[in-house]
């Protein structure tokens, strides 16, 4: 009698359970947690019968289409899961491996720990490492590392690529700092910036009195090729001259300051849009990437953020004292001749009172004292800013 | 000024060099053992009276010392003025400005001032009458002789040596008569760089306090104060008294005034005197001749300051530029008495009772500048449309706040000025531009009106800004596009503060000068990556290490060292932070922060040992030259070392030359820090 029962009502059961899967689907995405009201107001559950409804969510549960979780409060929430990845739990072995599954599944891009998976999980090392074994062979899992806790080893499903933050974005490279490839953007972003945010002047002070026809307004990035950007900027500004005068002499060219209130110092998103153009990187970098070398090169002191109204731009700091060569010919030359050493951005630092002298850079200043081991009347680096002396033997600690 | 043991050893280092070692031992000892009485000297140093006496009158004369009688007591304080005793530093600069902006004879009056330490006015010009008189018997000496008078020009090579600079060798007198003296005088008080010496110059500060506390106090019932009201009142008081007191250095200045004779008059006079070689008529111009005058340091640093502040706008922005600040600077601080405030003499209980600061306008600055300044220089030539006259525009009339964060302060002024009102200035200027009248001038006015609000007048009014390609610009809109441009910096150079007003703010600008300069020494020892992690966390407070290696885009074992290594020069501090009630070091948060005050206290303290070493290294080089250095004394060699000396002696005694200069150049460029960084 029962089993008659039962096996119609299993057959009801199936095609309730199906729908309510389906009518699930339809209601959100497989990140809305349905509660038991929510899943009774669906009207799928004949008389919302909360014994059919039990039945029902336990077959899917089996089924692992969905999956319950207990809120802090104690109330139990459910997720519903596509049909491809319950497959993929259908088809493991035993309970511990769907155990270590779920847990590295529900981590998502983040992965997880090794040692959070045994903790959650509760199971013995030997049972861990064969599940473990079991989702690799099975291709569900991979290994993964994390910049922040580069010796942990962590798991992620394998057809899910790592977080941002677990990878640190796009300027690392396999979980390293990829500096070579940030002080190239660095440089390419510093000489954008010292551009636009200060007049290029030739050095050719026409006199005052004069129409200012030989001049050049617009500026240009020497040395950096053209982009289709820049020269469609380049139609805004007035064209450049077309009279053919006398050249003026030609002095030392500078970077100039750009009169207050000027509005086009460049902006965060223009700069982004800038580096997109140029095409530097395959990898993507948004907005916010941008933002932060921005912001280290304001740290460095090489450039100052400036509000102009609501215009939030930056500029190049000491214009005036800014190298008119462009990075990435200064780079070209270092390259022609290595001994120059690595181009700095921008103009050397400005010099400091303490560390012209010996004593500022000196390793032994603690020490120094008339009397002591150390003093200044037998100090080898006086002798030798004082140029009576050759320069000791060991240059590493020897300061200027 | 706190006095730390560094500053204390080169304090009496420094007199050592400069008076020799008798009184820099009793000076050393007033440092060691704070005030002391005469007795309490002797058993100190080991001295006897004769020698103390000597030792004493001679800083007493140069103003090294405080002396504090109490009434009634047999018994005499004296007391150290570190001050005093540290500026000797700065003879050599403050005689440069001296020149620079008074003329050589200035110069020379105020070193004469200077090496006297303090003089009476009748005395200096007794002096100066005589040497004149002598010149004059040489010259007509020499002219028998020499028909067509023009003899051996001799310079001397360093103005800083004692008074031989006025021997009978230099032919062509700076000061020709004692009414230019006198002149020269009357100039340099009332530009406040020479000082009366009066009833309280030798009480410290302290005494000075206590003195008028005293006074203030029994003027209470019960000599005692109560009440949050009474107290209030009593500071006021108090500092009314000292401000009062501190102004009677000024009443040289005031008696001047109230001569009738202007500064405008005197210099006209002074004109007149230069321009004929010798003023006729006996202008008694209303010193006292028996006013004894001092240097005042104070209104030299401003001086020196205002020098420096011109260099940093120079750096930052640009030579034209910086001609012009300096000119507004140097209106600015001829009622500026000194750099900083004091705590206790400047205090005002209510803000309506502070002096307003001083404010210059255009017109004033365009007066003084000099004609020679081609104003069309040193700015970028833009485009009329891609200037937002309204931002450039902006008056500030309150000074601003202190401010903790860079970022906050960035996002409060873009929020200051409404996207319409940009909107608007997109159009207006296009228009504008066809419209404009030829004249300037008109426009000039016109500016009167951006306070108004409506924005159809502002955008007309407005245009006197925009730079006009191919159009002469007229020398008062150039010199206002520089203003604007120091007005518009992060440093915060100067303050719009009013329709073509102007206002410098110098607490947030010796600020941002000061963190340049600790930057800069932070820089030279840390390299870059170090200056980037200071600044980092100077913008965001304290971190931890994972927040830290988030931003500075370093590999984490290079910032770990850079970071150890600035905690080690004492650049950065760390701050260990329990996550639990039982403090556990693993399991402890380590936070990195940057505190100003530590890392300025400690490159002052570099900066001390750096000049304590190198007076050390140049007595060292005097010992090791003693041979040559003696025989250039003897009197038979002096100046004519070439003919009397080998070669060899020659070769070396240049040698030493170079080096003194060099340490000693040294040690005025350590000054130049430690003004920025301790006295500005």
């Amino acid at each position: 009698m029962a089993a008659i029962k039962s096996e119609g009502e299993l057959a009801k059961l199936t095609i309730i359970k199906d729908e309510l899967y389906e009518t699930m689907k339809e209601h959100g995405s497989e990140e809305r947690e349905f509660s038991q009201a929510d899943i009774k107001a669906l009207n799928v559950i004949p008389n919302n019968d909360t014994a059919t409804l039990l039945k029902v969510i336990q077959a899917l549960t089996d089924e692992k289409l969905l999956v319950g979780f207990a809120l802090p409060g104690g109330e139990i929430r459910w997720r519903w899961r596509g049909r491809e990845d319950a497959r993929k739990y259908t088809s493991l072995p035993d309970e511990a491996t769907m155990l270590v599954y779920g847990i590295i599944d529900s981590a998502g891009q983040d992965g997880v720990w090794v040692r959070h998976i045994k903790a959650r999980a509760n199971i013995q090392d030997a049972t861990f490492k064969a599940c473990i074994k079991v989702l690799e062979t099975k291709g569900y899992i991979t290994s993964m590392t994390n910049v922040e806790m580069p010796n942990r080893k962590m798991y992620i499903r394998a057809d899910l690529k790592p977080s941002e933050r677990a990878t640190g974005g796009p300027w690392f490279t396999d979980g390293e700092l990829d500096e070579a490839f940030i002080k190239a953007i660095e440089g390419i972003i510093f000489e954008y910036i010292k551009t636009r945010s200060a007049y290029m002047s030739r050095g050719t002070s026409v006199p005052q009195k004069l129409p200012r026809k030989g001049v050049v307004t617009g500026e240009v990035a020497r040395g950096v090729k053209r982009t289709a950007t820049d020269i469609s900027h380049d139609d805004a500004t007035p064209v450049p001259p077309t009279t053919k005068g006398v050249p003026p002499p030609r002095k030392k060219e500078m970077f100039l300051p750009m009169p207050a209130g000027y509005k086009k110092y460049p902006t965060v998103n223009e700069i982004t849009e800038f580096i997109h153009m140029q095409k530097v990187s395959s990898a993507m970098l948004g907005v916010a990437d941008i933002q932060a070398l921005v912001d280290v090169l304001v740290f460095d002191g090489l450039i100052e953020p400036i509000a102009v109204n609501s215009r939030k731009g930056y500029r190049v700091v000491r214009p005036t004292k800014q190298d008119t060569l462009s990075y990435a010919k200064r780079k070209q030359e270092q390259e022609a001749h290595p001994e120059l050493g690595e181009p700095e951005l921008g103009p050397p630092p400005v010099s400091s009172a303490v560390t012209e002298a010996p004593c500022g850079k000196c390793p032994v200043f603690e020490l120094c004292q008339e009397g002591g081991p150390v003093a200044p009347s037998t100090c080898v680096y006086f002798q030798e800013w004082l140029g009576l002396e050759e320069p000791a033997v060991l240059s590493g600690t020897v300061p200027p | 000024m706190l006095v730390t043991a560094p500053l204390a050893e080169f304090c009496a280092l420094m007199i050592d060099e400069i008076y020799g070692e008798l009184p820099s031992r009793i000076y050393a000892s007033l440092l060691m053992r704070g005030r002391s009485t005469i007795q309490q000297l002797a058993g100190d140093t080991g001295m006897n009276a004769r020698q103390l006496r000597h030792g004493l009158a001679l800083l007493l004369q140069h103003n090294l010392l405080y002396y504090h009688l109490d009434t009634g007591s047999p018994q005499c304080f004296y007391e150290a003025n570190v001050e005093h005793a540290y500026n000797l530093t700065r003879t050599g600069k403050i005689l440069e400005m001296v020149e620079e902006s008074f003329g050589p004879a200035a110069k020379d009056v105020m070193q004469t001032i200077i090496l006297t330490g303090q003089a009476r006015v009748g005395d200096l010009v007794d002096a100066y009458q005589k040497r004149i008189d002598r010149v004059n018997r040489a010259m007509e000496a020499l002219k028998a002789e020499d028909p067509f008078g023009n003899g051996a020009d001799s310079h001397e090579l360093n103005g800083d040596t004692p008074p031989e600079t006025k021997s009978e060798k230099k032919p062509d007198l700076l000061i020709s008569s004692t009414a230019q003296l006198k002149s020269i005088i009357c100039r340099l008080v009332d530009a406040e760089l020479l000082d009366a010496v009066h009833k309280t110059t030798y009480e410290s500060p302290e005494d000075l306090l206590a003195m008028f506390e005293a006074e203030i106090l029994a003027t209470y019932p019960g000599k005692e104060v109560k009440g949050n009201k009474a107290k209030a009142e009593y500071k006021d008081r108090v500092a009314e008294a000292l401000r009062k007191d501190r102004s009677g250095s000024k009443s040289l200045k005031r008696k001047l005034e109230q001569n009738g004779l202007s500064a405008k008059r005197r210099k006209l006079f002074d004109g007149a005197a230069s321009a004929s070689g010798t003023p006729d008529g006996e202008l008694d111009l209303g010193v006292d001749p028996n006013q004894v005058i001092c240097i005042n340091y104070e209104k030299c640093l401003v001086d020196l300051r205002n020098r420096r502040l011109m260099q940093f706008s120079a750096d930052i922005i640009g030579t034209t530029t910086s001609w012009v600040y300096g000119s507004l600077l140097k209106l600015l601080s001829k009622d500026v008495s000194r750099c900083r405030d004091d705590p206790i003499i400047d205090h005002y209980e209510k803000d309506d009772e502070r002096p307003v600061p001083v404010v210059v306008t255009t017109a004033q600055i365009l007066d003084t500048i000099k004609t020679g300044l081609d104003l069309s220089v040193g700015l970028g030539k833009v485009d009329a449309l891609k200037i937002s006259t309204a931002a450039a525009e902006k008056i500030t009339a309150q000074a601003p706040r202190k401010k903790f964060f860079i970022d906050v302060q960035a996002e409060v002024e873009g929020d200051a000025t409404s996207d319409e009102e940009e909107e608007e200035e997109d159009v207006k200027p296009i228009m504008d531009l066809d419209y404009r009248p030829a004249t300037n001038g008109v426009n000039g006015v016109n500016g009167t009106h951006v306070t108004s609000g409506a924005n159809g007048v502002n955008g007309t009014s407005s245009k006197v800004k925009v730079e006009p390609r191919e159009r002469r610009v007229d020398r008062r809109t150039q010199l206002r596009h520089h203003l604007l441009l120091l007005s518009e910096s992060t440093q915060g150079f100067i303050r719009h503060c009013g329709v073509d007003e102007w206002t410098v703010d110098f607490e947030p600008l010796m600020r941002a000068l000061r963190q340049v300069e600790l930057d800069s020494a932070i820089e030279n020892t840390a390299g870059r990556e170090g200056i980037r992690l200071v600044r980092m966390l100077r913008a965001k407070g304290k971190l931890d290490e994972k927040a830290i290696v988030g931003i500075c885009l370093m590999r984490k074992a290079d910032m770990l060292k850079k970071l150890a290594e600035m905690q080690k020069a004492g650049f950065v501090q760390t701050q260990e932070v329990p996550r639990e009630a039982k403090a556990d070091v693993k399991k402890s948060f380590f936070l990195w922060y940057f505190d100003p005050e530590m890392a300025l206290e400690r490159v002052l303290d570099v900066a001390y040992k750096t000049m304590i070493h190198s007076l050390q290294v140049l007595d060292m080089l005097r010992e090791e030259n003693q041979v040559v250095l003696s025989l250039v004394k003897r009197t038979d060699v002096k100046g004519q070392e070439e003919g009397k000396l080998p070669k060899f002696y020659i070769d070396k005694y240049a040698q030493f030359l170079k080096h003194e200069r060099m340490l000693l150049a040294q040690i005025h460029r350590v000054d130049d820090l430690v003004a920025v960084l301790r006295d500005y």
